[in-house]
């Protein structure tokens, strides 16, 4: 805490009286800083009662500080503290006091904010004045700004207006402007009485702190690789899930939203890439809880002061669950003042990244009778369609038997509204702060019509209370709805894409008969438009979250520096789903009777589903704390003990045969005992851990830290169970060396550190080391579905820890005061990395791995990998007069090598996955299309292939083209290069940012489901190869993109797409209203703002977002939203 | 200082409440309570039952396979039959199957064919699991011997579904594998030969039948194998042993001798007849005297909708395995004359009048009355051909399956009421195509060859072989004539290898018919080409063993020549 205080050269002297007191007035001067407490000078009357006879000044000022909250600042270099007063005074008001002390030693006592009485002499007010007002960019008075004399010792804070004003010897000296959080800024007077001020936020201040596991940390003598970002930069990119937001703001991280659906669209998140075939889910630790239920995701970002991320071994004190990296989650807590009513609003307009442009009913005919010319040559180009047909679908002449439907037009809407409200109290005492916020989503699907949308509600309490000096205590409650709602079909088939449909749906087809019935659709009545709708049936899901913490701390009197803390926590969650199906009716067509036959959708009757997933976790957490400074050495120490458990049960139940739809309830279904189903299940698991840290540093100059846990898991069979994670971290500020500060003036701070641990992944499946059986009731005899038993998983008795040596190196430079620059290196290997032996154990072994479910092989700790690379990070800040500018960028390269991964015994060189990135494409490599007979006969080619298929080239040379000739692709769909810069402007009432975002080195597979049994993206209908364009770039149609020469039977790079993009992912103009035109009304600021997310893209892929990881393309497409904003504080 | 008492109290009280939480003894050792360990299933003899009777299952391996249900053995009722492999029929949609008609196959394309391999030899752990740990179990040694018995034929049916597609495999024998074993030994890899993984099998039958119930009853539930079943799956085995691709062409009398004595083994049971009705016997759900062993399903239980997997477009059904003209042009005339014989009687332009009736059970053409109408596959304008509704469903061929469709079952909404139809393994009928073909090698056309081959052209309404016919001669018509009663049912795909003409007929075209409407009403009839490329090499007479098993053999497993 007491790093919070930090004063440059500053003429103020703060007496070491209680370091306590002078953490309060840091803790103020830090939330003043931050513009968003108000507090009253005089809201705390206090009598007091003085009876001194001939004692210093000083000793009477001590008096007063004991009785009183008042904190006095003074100057002995400038006054005489030392004189001796008589006075006494009973049961006084302490200003009353104040001033008739302060005019019997003549003396000026100046009242500020929060009890804070400066005291300055009166002589000097004879000299000539300047003054004037420091602002912050958005135009927010700044309290507390050092404002020093160049080459002097004078100097003086501003008040609670941001304002100052002081005398001074010279009228030409030079200000200086200093602040915590702000550029230091220097202003040569001219003669001018009149100076104002916009200070330019700091890049990455020297005294900020920073959230690490279990504590916080002073950025300065930080020793692991930790980012922050900070709610408010996160707010600005409004859409309402946190976890697309983060992207582009860190270094070392790689996010990438893979869809766009409301309530569905959470980002995957690997932090420096991947460096395990094992699980690779990034632990988020909430308000100190690891693990938190209700994840990062669905937090409001109005809620969220902080997110910082340890990339490297500083996340061993997670032990087992660190190895991924950890988001550190800090919730907002209250601030001492009067309370502060913020309100937010946005309303955003959503529309798709991309719309692919699909075939048109003439191209779509056009390519089936190229089909059926492949499969039949004999039979010639109009098998299907003659040109006379095919002309009807380019003119629309013929609407009901010739349509040319666009399915993403019938299907898609342009726009979709979303929008976001919260509305937060806070403020607080000296001994009770508290953060109230409630917050609302509404975001609707695109679709036509649609059912689909999502819905959030979300509270937060945060109290915080002082009960004694010593003893602390905090409640954190918080709790989420989330509202998710989708049509029936979209949980009702394998697929669970609408997408999927849509971008099948013959253009062929009409979307509607043009008297306005719906079309029976592709098959089994899926007409993409009604499916998006609610016809079918809807699934609602509603997941309750509830999280709760008590947290307390007490200082143990005895030993100074020694603290006792921890805490407790119940997480809650409920999942209840339920989903209603119905049967709805669509048409066909019978042209030869000219009758529309209806045709049932679903089942004859509707039926209901209803399921309850309940989670409980509970945490507790106990640590005992030591903090200590010995002259120029600082130490702190703690250990620990926390444990967790993990419950999950689960109910489910099915009625079919609905007599009628009205009745959507599990009690009004059929009545037969095969309208009847339930299922059930639960598990547990827990976790128990000893850890702790030491931390040093000498003068701030030299650092070093251990961390140390000791964690035990239920996943592991005993004797398995524990294992240790230990970190080792080292520090060393050269420019705070004498040398250096003397001979590199351009380099205000540089710090060169290092860091290696070991930390641990357990997520892998329990029960594992047991030899699993269970019910899988499929058999019949006699007549009925007999109870069966089949193993499911084998047992590996030898299970243990997956683990992650990580090595970091790197440094953080300030130059030129306005830039920062910070270079790591990182390298980590993963050993034991759990996997299945699945390629090399035979089948003849009778250890056969079902398809798409559970693994019959246990996971066994055998993979290896490594991975490294670099990440940096660049800013810039500057100002001229009232507009100031900043502009930062970091990059990140990561690349990963297997070392051992279970392969099979033999497999080629060039075809194996060790020694190679994780995640590469194994595929034959294209070297063309086969465009004459020539070159059929030059090219060595599969069986069948014939003009028009793609050339597979020859990898090994052996005249044939077999499984062989397949080779690693070099890149897989987890981009090795990551970069991310933000733009930052402000001028008077104007603020301006932007963040792109962007990734390179990386491919992504997509071959779309395209033949007879889907229609095709227009960038291979229109560029296909076929007998009347024999310079088509594609290749031919076939009837099945999946089994076709050309795709599926022989997975092959010309489907490969370079996946790198540049993406504005954000750009955001605000105005605040000037506060006197609002300050009448009662307003402290009103912010209105325009916004913009995800607004451009950059890409060489063509007709899908190239965020998308589907390999077929149907995915949900990414958002891009319009947004309007208010930020109403008063 | 009072206070100060009272807030260490307090504190100390919430601190006390962590390690409360905290001293929990074995707070890491967790029971699940969703899944059973191997104590479990060998102390519980009901659970041990449980996992035996599972073995009739399969694992699932691939894609579009398992709908519904796992797998048993072969393919069963899947959306691509393994028929869609033969001459039969094709997979209107491919579904990974066109590459084997087209000669692509290869180890690391095996389209549907590549999952028995794995299939098989889990199983055969699992049964070997089962009868390695059977003595620890508490039951009636009587039982033990069912369970013991019911164990051996899985194990040795899943050793004919490897051998008839692989040829010689590895044999197991008892060996249970675990985890830690290691698979680096060249024995481990060694395959068998022929002869002997037959001998093995045999024998396990033998076994069997000694150890199983004559018939199924209140304590050994139909769906569950009985004697016969073991009996005849031998007489199989014994069949396709003597065959040429089993005996590389060698015409071993003892052999076809050995098979029709298994025949004769099962026709001697007196427990088995022809159902009477053909076109039923493949709906008839229980108390059929025809079906030997067969699969039964139940609604939760289903396999594949087969009414809307193989149905007419223009009844929204999907076209899935649809016959081709090689098939049709297989069925005689009623007066029992092939249609290549000018005396039939066969009018190329009124193909489907007066056909053998198995015809008319087995394949919808052009003109079947079906669910209320005729069937339309002509072009202009017929419902069922590509001017139809949902005509990306429309057959290649020109025809759609009818064998095994119930047609109380609807084609719309089927997924909770349908797929129920039982998958017959082995029927009474194959017996006496067994017994025919075997005893015809042997002994020539004597009188119980004729005898057995009638019975069965006798249910299906056809006249009687002429008599006086050769060795030769009636080999042939027995060959049709199981290529027509046991067509779609997985013989076929077999049949063609064993008797080594594959070369020839899995190089004929995949023909279809094209019907065109004139404008006088008349019907045109004209083959056509289904698919493009239907291809067969040497090399195909056998399935390639999937290149990751040769690769995590690490080379040491043998794969079948030519791949």
């Amino acid at each position: 805490m007491k790093n919070y205080f930090y004063f440059h050269r500053s003429f103020i002297f703060y007496k070491r009286t209680q370091i306590f007191r002078v953490m309060k007035i840091g803790l103020m001067l830090l939330l003043v800083s931050m513009g968003s407490i108000y507090a009253s000078a005089y809201s705390q009357k206090r009598e007091i009662t003085l009876n001194a006879t001939n004692i210093s000044l000083k000793d009477v000022i001590k008096q007063i500080e004991k009785q009183s909250d008042y904190t006095f600042f003074y100057n002995e270099d400038y006054i005489d503290l030392s004189q001796v007063v008589s006075f006494s005074a009973n049961k006084k008001d302490i200003a009353v006091v104040l001033s008739s002390l302060c005019s019997l030693a003549k003396l000026n006592c100046k009242f500020m904010e929060n009890n804070l009485v400066v005291i300055t002499s009166e002589t000097q007010q004879k000299l000539p004045k300047v003054s004037g007002k420091v602002t912050d960019q958005n135009g927010q008075q700044i309290v507390g700004v050092t404002v020093s004399v160049k080459g002097s010792q004078k100097a003086v804070l501003t008040d609670a207006n941001g304002k100052f004003s002081m005398e001074l010897a010279d009228k030409k000296a030079t200000l200086v402007f200093s602040f915590i959080g702000f550029v230091t800024q220097e202003y040569k007077l001219t003669e001018e009485n009149t100076v104002n001020i916009v200070l330019v936020p700091s890049i990455k201040s020297l005294d900020e702190v920073v959230v690490v596991g279990y504590g916080t940390q002073k950025k300065v003598t930080l020793t692991g690789s930790i980012s922050e970002t900070k709610g408010k930069e996160i707010i600005q990119s409004h859409q309402p899930n946190i976890s697309n937001s983060l992207a582009g703001r860190f270094s070392g991280m790689i996010i990438n939203n893979r869809s766009g659906e409301p309530g569905n669209d959470d980002a995957t998140i690997l932090v420096r890439g991947l460096a395990t075939t094992g699980n690779t889910d990034v632990l988020v630790v909430v308000d100190g809880v690891p693990g938190q239920l209700g994840g990062l995701a669905r937090l409001d970002p109005n809620d969220i002061e902080s997110v910082t991320v340890l990339k490297d071994a500083s996340a061993a004190v997670y032990g087992s669950r660190g190895a991924n990296g950890v988001f550190l989650v800090t919730t907002k807590r209250g601030e001492i003042g009067k309370p502060t009513v913020s309100y937010n609003f946005n309303q955003g307009f959503s529309s798709p990244t991309r719309r692919p442009h699909m075939a048109d009913a003439a191209t779509y005919a056009t390519i089936l009778n190229e089909i059926e010319y492949y499969n039949n040559p004999a039979g010639g180009m109009n098998q299907h369609y003659s040109a006379d047909e095919i002309q009807k679908f380019r003119n629309g002449s013929d609407p009901l038997n010739y349509p040319n439907t666009n399915w993403i037009d019938e299907t898609l809407k342009k726009v979709t509204l979303l929008d976001q409200h919260n509305i937060s109290v806070s403020g607080g005492t000296d001994n009770l702060k508290y953060f109230t916020s409630l917050g609302t989503i509404s975001q609707d699907g695109l679709y036509k019509n649609g059912a689909t949308n999502y819905k959030q509600y979300n509270f937060r309490s945060n109290i915080d209370a002082n009960v004694t000096d010593r003893f602390k205590i905090g409640l954190y409650i918080s709790g989420r709805e989330e509202d998710r709602q989708h049509p029936h079909y979209q949980y009702y088939e394998n697929s669970p894409d609408l997408f999927r449909e849509v971008y099948r749906a013959f253009p062929t087809n009409p979307a509607r008969y043009p008297n306005g019935l719906p079309f029976s659709g592709i098959e089994q009545g899926r007409n993409p438009i009604m499916l998006v709708t609610d016809a079918g049936g809807l699934n609602k899901s509603a997941n309750l979250i509830f999280n709760g913490i008590v947290k307390a701390s007490y200082l143990i009197p005895q030993i100074d520096g020694l603290s006792i803390d921890g805490f407790y926590s119940v997480d809650k969650s409920q999942l209840f789903d339920k989903s209603f199906k119905k049967p709805y009716t669509v048409y066909t067509y019978d042209k030869t009777n000219d009758v529309y036959n209806p045709m049932t959708v679903g089942e004859s009757k509707a039926s209901l589903s209803e399921s309850q997933e309940n989670d409980l976790m509970i945490t507790s957490n106990i640590k005992l704390n030591y903090q200590k400074h010995f002259g120029n050495h600082d130490l702190s120490a703690f250990i620990a003990f926390e444990q967790s458990t993990k419950k999950q049960e689960g109910i489910g139940a099915t009625r079919t045969n609905f007599p009628t739809m009205l009745t959507p309830e599990l009690s009004e279904g059929g009545t037969a005992p095969n309208d009847k189903d339930n299922s059930g299940s639960s598990y547990e698991f827990t976790r128990k851990s000893y850890f702790g840290r030491i931390s040093y540093d000498y003068k701030e100059k030299y650092m070093a830290e251990i961390q140390l846990r000791y964690d035990g898991s239920s996943i592991f069979p005993e004797g398995k169970q524990y294992g240790y994670f230990p970190a080792i971290s080292a520090g060393w500020r050269i420019s705070e060396e004498e040398w250096f500060k003397n001979d590199v003036q351009f380099v205000n701070s540089l710090k060169f550190r290092v860091s290696y641990g070991e930390l641990g992944n357990d997520n892998v499946t329990a029960n594992q080391f047991l030899n699993n059986y269970s019910f899988n009731n499929k058999y019949v005899i006699g007549g009925s579905i007999y109870p069966g038993i089949d193993l499911i998983k084998l047992a590996n008795p030898d299970i243990t820890w997956e683990v992650a040596k990580k090595t970091d190196i790197g440094f953080d430079a300030r130059l030129f005061d306005n830039f920062s620059v910070q270079a790591i290196y990182f390298k980590q290997t993963r050993s034991n990395i759990l996997i299945a032996k699945n390629a090399s154990i035979p089948n003849i072994s009778g250890i056969v791995n079902p398809y798409n479910s559970e693994s019959l092989l246990p996971s066994e700790n055998i993979g290896k990998v490594n991975n490294g690379g670099y990440e940096i990070t660049i800013g810039y800040q500057q100002h001229a007069g009232s507009l100031s500018y900043g502009i930062s960028g970091n990059m990140t390269y990561a690349k990963s090598k297997v070392i051992f991964m279970d392969e099979a015994p033999n497999t080629l060189d060039y075809q194996s996955q060790t020694g190679k990135p994780l995640n590469s494409y194994l595929l034959y490599n294209v070297i063309g299309i086969f465009r004459t007979q020539a070159d059929l006969d030059k090219y060595p080619h599969v069986v069948g292939a014939q003009l028009g298929d793609l050339i597979l080239g020859d990898y090994n040379k052996d005249g044939k083209i077999n499984v062989d000739d397949k080779v690693r692709s070099k890149y897989g769909n987890i981009p090795e290069v990551t970069y991310g810069f933000t733009l930052s402007a402000a001028w008077k009432n104007i603020d301006f940012s932007a963040l792109f975002s962007g990734q390179a080195r990386v491919s992504q597979y997509v071959l779309s489901e395209s033949g007879t049994d889907g229609n095709f993206f227009s960038g291979w209908a229109d560029n296909r190869w076929s007998p009347s364009n024999t310079n088509g770039t594609y290749p031919r149609v076939d009837t099945q993109a999946s089994s076709s020469n050309n795709g599926g039977l022989y997975l092959n790079n010309f489907w490969l797409n370079n996946a790198s993009f540049l993406r504005l992912k954000n750009i955001e103009l605000g105005y605040t209203i000037p506060n006197h035109l609002v300050s009448k009304i009662g307003i402290k600021t009103i912010r209105v703002y325009m916004n913009a997310y995800n607004v451009f893209t950059i890409t060489k892929v063509k007709d899908y977002d190239p965020e998308g990881s589907n390999e077929q393309g149907q995915f949900y497409p990414q958002q891009r939203i319009i947004n309007l904003g208010l930020n109403v504080k008063f | 200082m009072k206070s100060i008492i009272r807030y260490s109290f307090l504190s100390l009280g919430i601190f006390f409440l962590f390690f409360l939480t905290a001293c929990k003894k074995d707070f890491l050792n967790i029971t699940p309570t969703d899944r059973l360990t191997n104590e479990a299933i060998i102390s519980d003899s009901s659970l041990f039952e449980n996992y035996v009777v599972n073995r009739y299952l399969g694992v699932q391996l691939q894609n579009k396979e398992a709908e519904g249900t796992p797998p048993g053995f072969g393919r069963g009722f899947e959306y691509a039959l393994w028929s869609t492999l033969t001459d039969e029929s094709i997979y209107n949609n491919d579904d990974q199957t066109w590459l084997i008609q087209r000669g692509q196959l290869a180890p690391e394309n095996l389209g549907i064919a590549g999952t028995i391999w794995g299939r098989s030899y889990r199983s055969i752990r699992e049964c070997n699991y089962a009868l390695k740990n059977i003595g620890q179990v508490n039951m009636s040694q009587s039982h033990k011997n069912c369970l013991t018995a019911e164990l051996k034929f899985i194990r040795a049916f899943r050793y004919v579904d490897l051998i008839r597609n692989y040829g010689g495999v590895i044999l197991m024998s008892d060996t249970v594998y675990e985890l830690n074993d290691n698979f680096t030994n060249p024995s481990l890899f060694k395959r068998s030969t022929i002869a002997q993984c037959m001998d093995y099998v045999g024998q396990q039958l033998d076994e069997a039948a000694t150890g199983l119930p004559l018939n199924n009853g209140t304590n050994w539930e139909l769906g569950r194998v009985t004697k016969g079943a073991a009996l005849a799956l031998k007489s199989r085995i014994l069949l396709y042993a003597a065959s040429p691709l089993y005996t590389n062409g060698v015409n071993d009398k003892a052999k076809w001798q050995e098979a029709a004595n298994a025949a004769k083994d099962v026709m001697n049971l007196g427990q088995y007849s022809l159902y009477p009705d053909y076109s039923q016997l493949f709906l008839s759900y229980s108390g059929n005297s025809e079906i030997i062993f067969a699969r039964y399903y139940a609604i939760g239980a289903r396999h594949v909708c087969l009414e809307v997997a193989n149905g007419p477009n223009g009844y929204d059904g999907w076209g899935g395995t649809t016959p081709l003209q090689n098939m049709v042009d297989a069925y005689e005339m009623n007066n029992g004359k092939a249609i290549e014989d000018p005396a039939s009687g066969y009018d190329p332009q009124s193909p489907y009048i007066s056909r053998d009736p198995r015809f008319y059970a087995t394949i919808l053409f052009n003109g079947a009355q079906y669910r209320g109408r005729a069937v339309e596959i002509f072009t202009p304008g017929g419902k069922d051909s590509k001017d139809g509704s949902g005509n990306w469903n429309t057959s290649k061929t020109g025809y759609y399956l009818r064998k095994f469709m119930d047609d109380n079952n609807p084609i719309q909404n089927p997924w909770n009421i349908t797929g129920l139809q039982p998958w017959i393994y082995m029927r009474y009928a194959e017996i006496l195509l067994n017994y025919a073909e075997a005893q015809n090698e042997v002994s020539g056309p004597d009188a119980s060859v004729y005898s057995a081959i009638n019975m069965i052209r006798q249910r299906a309404g056809m006249p009687v072989l002429p008599s006086g016919l050769s060795q030769d001669q009636i080999r042939v018509r027995i060959w049709n004539e199981r290529r027509v009663e046991l067509a779609f049912e997985e013989h076929r795909f077999y049949d063609v290898r064993r008797w080594k003409i594959a070369s020839e007929t899995e190089n004929i075209s995949a023909y279809g018919m094209d019907i065109v409407k004139n404008g006088t009403g008349n019907l045109q009839y004209t083959r056509k080409i289904a698919i493009d490329g239907r291809h067969f090499e040497e090399k195909n007479y056998w399935l390639p063993i999937p290149r990751t098993e040769i690769q995590s053999s690490g080379g040491l497993l043998q794969q079948n020549s030519g791949y």
